[in-house]
């Protein structure tokens, strides 16, 4: 019970801290630490030079300018920041339902930096996501790379030049199977699996016949511009290999005609989201070149995800898949380092591999793999310093930097709370903060409670995301 | 009882006869007059003729034909406006949800009324991304609402509905006058749009808004040239179809029309800003809470705010058990009034609104606050006279007390941004009303006070020829049940019924919401909520039906749409 306690408090407060303000240096060392490249295996008693938020130098016995940020990280580990390559934090939106092809959302639109989610991930030692539009549609909206750069404005968060992306599904959720149509309300087309292919398939035919218009506009063929179509747009950048799809989905079967159906229209699935029976046709997906982006060890938790193992991640591997692990979940994403170490115990994949499903590998998935998810010279400074080594369960991410900024530390985040405590309480003295006098009952549950579960409500309301 | 009304009408006819009625011109002597354009007067006189101010001045003397009224210990001010409001709109009745329907039956009756709509219009657009409709086509000379917010000492708003993504293009109006084009100052103004969604088909999650929003815009864009090709040379060109609402968009595409947005968190303000960049847009933004936070943006922007003066505070009562709110939240509410010396400072153009506050003359104090935040009150004056005018593009005809404007006057004793000052006066285009302070606080339908104003008789609830005689009554305690598939959430409503409208808290786990725009018509009722849910502000709107005990309904919110059903509480 005092336990209890203590945690909701820690919780509690948690949720309050403000934007911490990052440490803006332009050379930063760390030194003498294990650094886990996750590219070039583990380097021992090692410097990281960061100036101008690229990795400068790794190396022993570095020295830095005398306006240096010099941290002493003797006993730290440091690994890349972690991708999660599949989430949908920080959105005021996940699901557009209404149609099947919503190719003309975008969750750039939808962003909310202030969301808390991101400072508890930045805790959590990652340092960007892959953030997707739900799966309520056989083709959801465009996705956004973000890292998550918690204090600045909302477009400092979105990873400029990193590739385009877009959400498609297959399975329960775009044939609506958990959805009950109350009078009045028509059931949306598809209904079955072979319906949801088909709904892919018809825009990709008329993404073919909408380029084809223009083309003729443009060699003067007609007179009238066509009408610029939105929804047809990031379809045609999906044929034309300039949008990577991001396709959720469960049942191997129907992956597998997903893969047969773009090389049908010739171009490459970027990755299968969930992937829960990809090990059952890993060769098949390696042939292909898509990556997965999976859980390690959730499932049952609707029909179609029953049949996964948790030696899902290590076939694939050993197939030559690019893997991924992601949270899908604002709360897992806190945790995705001893998701990565439990890939180590199911089948043994070696502890690099299993750091890089949580670091290079879903940067290579958003097509940025050249510039971060490894400890390199030359890549982006997104670096976790970890009180432990990152696979034991005891390990705290201490400091975790983006760009080379640092945007979360835990020492300077334990001193701001007592600070943060008085002025909360200055705040709440406040006519405008206190609560009405009268006026009903008090709400029956917490509102941070309130908030998951109704946020599970949305999620079925709107046709879900996992 | 008809006696009674009709020996009143008698008695408010006779009591005018003989003054104001078909007095042209009046003279208000030794009064303080705030011109705003000038120097304050300290002691002068301003001259009403034939609903022009005639003369201003100190050195000015009342013509002898003018009625006088003596100002000492009074000021005088231009008329104030509220710069977004839904004063003077009669919507449409619409059907609410079929009694007894029970489960799925609201929503299923909700979705009947919208296609009910829907097939009243040409449009190719579903009701709610209409920006063709104008509010002036709503808009009623006797609609209940004019009456207390000229008593307030509002002279003119701009207004529009608050429904739909598009809501649609606002009137300025002044707050008297026979019909709704006797009371239009400039109509449209503006097209207004809000991040709002359309429960159960496309656009139904905010995503949805912006993807419609730029598709539209692009749209209206091509149709423009379309056209202009189609005129140039028809020949072997199909004409392109007519589009009213695509139309409607073409003159804030080629900025002769401004947008509004209704915007109140800095990253919904940061979208609206976004939007109108993409499409080069005249930029406004309503509401504006957090609009301090983004000031270099709007000012690079060169973005007007509709500053609204219903600051934000705690709905939610206590619990023990609830977390805290969060820090970031309690920080918006203590800084929201602090918004309009900030602007100032930024350089941002802003004027104020009464944000929706549900009592008329919370304006004017709720203003008061952005003064004792720092405000002067020069400039607190400006932003609801001289600085609206300016936005509104009719600063050459009122705004100021200046000879040749229109006679839009306020006139007061005491401190106007106090809650203890007396509006004593009211000029409407030359018209003069006497607001008494009320007597008896909330009694509409029982004897009206005598208004000062001829033709009186519409403002007085309960005797307004138009109204149907049997609305329903629906107020009460309910206990409710939303009915959130796999989860129902529990609540109630504490519903308080005057004539026709309707106040009152709707109470769940979310948190107590007092309600707002609550009306009752004879089908049943329709009220706006604001919940705070993850730190956000949600409007939800709640219709429904009372049928002896039970209460049955719908609730429309950014989420969706589902049923409620409940019972009335001893």
């Amino acid at each position: 019970m005092r336990r209890s306690f203590v945690l909701f408090v820690a919780i509690a407060m948690l949720a309050t801290v403000p934007l911490v303000v990052p440490a803006q240096s332009s050379e930063t060392l760390i030194r003498n630490a294990t650094v886990l490249t996750a590219s070039r295996g583990t380097l021992e008693n090692t410097d990281i030079l960061i100036r101008d938020g690229k990795i400068s130098r790794i190396g022993r016995n570095l020295s830095a300018g005398s306006g240096a940020r010099v941290i002493d990280a003797t006993g730290k580990f440091v690994t890349p920041g972690i991708l999660d390559a599949h989430s949908h934090l920080m959105l005021n939106a996940i699901n557009e339902g209404s149609l099947s092809v919503t190719s003309m959302t975008r969750i750039r639109d939808v962003l909310n930096p202030t969301d808390i989610g991101v400072y508890r991930a930045l805790a959590g030692g990652v340092t960007g996501a892959l953030l997707l539009h739900g799966s309520a549609n056989a083709i959801g909206g465009q996705s956004s790379s973000v890292k998550f750069k918690y204090g600045k404005p909302v477009e400092d968060f979105v990873i400029a030049g990193a590739p385009e992306g877009i959400k498609f599904a297959m399975g329960e959720n775009p044939k609506r199977s958990s959805q009950t149509f109350t009078g009045g309300q028509t059931p949306r087309y598809p209904r079955t699996r072979m319906g949801t292919l088909e709904v892919m398939r018809d825009a990709f035919e008329r993404a073919r016949d909408y380029r084809q218009a223009w083309a003729d506009y443009r060699s003067k063929k007609t007179r009238v511009p066509p009408r610029r179509d939105i929804e047809l747009e990031p379809v045609v950048e999906i044929l034309e290999g300039r949008r990577i799809v991001h396709a959720h989905g469960y049942r191997s079967d129907e992956h597998l005609n997903l893969l047969h159906m773009a090389e049908e229209f010739g171009f490459k699935i970027g990755t299968l989201q969930h992937g829960l029976e990809a090990y059952k046709f890993a060769p098949e997906i390696a042939k292909h070149g898509a990556g997965v982006s999976i859980f390690v060890d959730s499932w049952s938790y609707k029909l179609e995800a029953y049949d996964s193992i948790p030696y899902n991640a290590y076939i694939l591997w050993k197939n030559g898949v690019n893997v991924s692990i992601n949270s899908d979940s604002n709360e897992r994403i806190r945790r995705l380092n001893l998701d990565a170490a439990k890939v180590m115990k199911y089948g043994g994949v070696p502890e690099q591999d299993a750091l890089k499903m949580i670091t290079l590998n879903p940067a290579i998935q958003m097509g940025i793999g050249n510039r971060t998810g490894s400890i390199d010279q030359g890549k982006d400074a997104d670096i976790v310093i970890w009180s432990e080594h990152p696979f034991s369960p005891y390990a705290h991410a201490e400091i975790t930097m983006i760009d080379g900024e640092v945007y979360f530390d835990r020492a300077q985040d334990r001193s701001r709370q007592a600070e943060l405590r008085r002025e909360r309480e200055e705040l709440e003295k406040l006519e405008v903060n206190r609560a009405p006098g009268s006026g009903g009952t008090p709400p029956r549950i917490p509102a941070e409670r309130v908030e998951d579960d109704l946020g599970e409500h949305h999620g079925e309301i709107d046709g879900g995301h996992r | 009882m008809k006696l009674k009304l009709f020996l009143f009408a008698f008695a408010a006819t006779g009591l005018f006869a003989g003054g104001s009625v078909h007095a042209q011109s009046y003279a208000i002597t030794n009064a303080r007059i705030v011109t705003v354009s000038g120097p304050t007067i300290e002691r002068g006189t301003v001259v009403v003729r034939n609903g022009l101010i005639h003369a201003v001045g100190a050195n000015v003397t009342a013509p002898s034909d003018a009625q006088v009224f003596d100002g000492t210990g009074l000021t005088v001010y231009p008329g104030f406006i509220d710069s977004l409001t839904a004063v003077g709109i009669q919507p449409p009745a619409r059907p609410a949800g079929g009694p007894g329907g029970g489960g799925g039956g609201g929503a299923a009756a909700a979705a009947a009324a919208a296609t009910a709509q829907a097939g009243q219009s040409n449009s190719n657009y579903p009701v709610g991304l209409r920006p063709e409709l104008a509010a002036f086509e709503d808009i009623r000379s006797n609609e209940a609402s004019i009456e207390a917010n000229r008593n307030a000492g509002i002279t003119t708003v701009l207004s529009v509905g608050r429904t739909g993504i598009f809501n649609g293009q606002s009137a300025l109006i002044n707050l008297a006058g026979d019909s709704a084009g006797a009371m239009v100052v400039r109509n449209p103004v503006a097209l207004h749009i809000s991040f709002a969604t359309i429960p159960g088909q496309y656009p139904g999650s905010l995503l949805g808004t912006f993807s419609a929003l730029r598709q539209m815009f692009l749209d209206a864009r091509r149709l423009d040239e379309v056209q202009k090709i189609y005129a140039a040379d028809p020949r072997g060109i199909r004409r392109p179809d007519d589009d009213p609402s695509l139309q409607a968009l073409i003159p804030a595409l080629q900025r002769q029309m401004p947008v509004v947005f209704t915007a109140n968190r800095d990253i919904e303000i940061i979208r609206a800003l976004d939007l109108a960049k993409e499409f080069n847009l005249r930029v406004m933004i309503a509401g504006g809470q957090e609009a301090w936070k983004v000031a270099d943006r709007l000012k690079s922007a060169d973005a007007t705010v509709l500053l609204s003066m219903n600051h934000p505070r705690r709905t939610t009562a206590a619990a023990p058990d609830a977390d805290p709110e969060p820090l970031e939240l309690l920080r918006s509410r203590a800084e929201a009034p602090k918004n309009a010396v900030r602007l100032s400072e930024a350089g941002v153009k802003y004027a104020f609104q009464s944000g929706g506050a549900p009592n008329a003359a919370d304006y004017l104090t709720n203003a008061g606050k952005a003064v004792e935040a720092g405000l002067s009150r020069d400039a607190a004056v400006k932003a609801m006279t001289l600085s609206a005018a300016e936005i509104f593009g009719v600063d050459n005809r009122m705004g100021s007390v200046e000879a040749g404007k229109i006679a839009n006057l306020t006139v007061v004793r005491g401190d106007p941004f106090a809650r203890e000052r007396v509006i004593t006066h009211v000029f409407v285009d030359g018209q003069v009303f006497e607001p008494k302070p009320p007597a008896t606080p909330a009694s509409p339908g029982g004897p009206a006070r005598p208004g000062a104003t001829p033709g009186a008789a519409p403002g007085i609830p309960g005797a307004t020829p138009g109204t149907p005689p049997a609305l329903a009554a629906v107020g009460g305690n309910f206990s409710i049940t939303i009915d959130i598939p796999g989860q129902p959430l529990t609540g109630t409503f504490a519903l308080t019924q005057q004539g026709a409208s309707l106040t009152g808290s709707m109470q769940t786990q979310l948190g107590t919401a007092p309600i707002r725009d609550g009306r009752v018509t004879a089908e049943g009722f329709s009220f706006t909520a604001t919940v705070e849910f993850g730190g956000a502000s949600i409007d939800i709107n709640v219709r429904g039906t009372v049928t002896g005990n039970q209460i049955t309904g719908t609730i429309d919110s950014p989420q969706g749409t589902v049923p409620f059903t409940g019972t009335r509480n001893p």
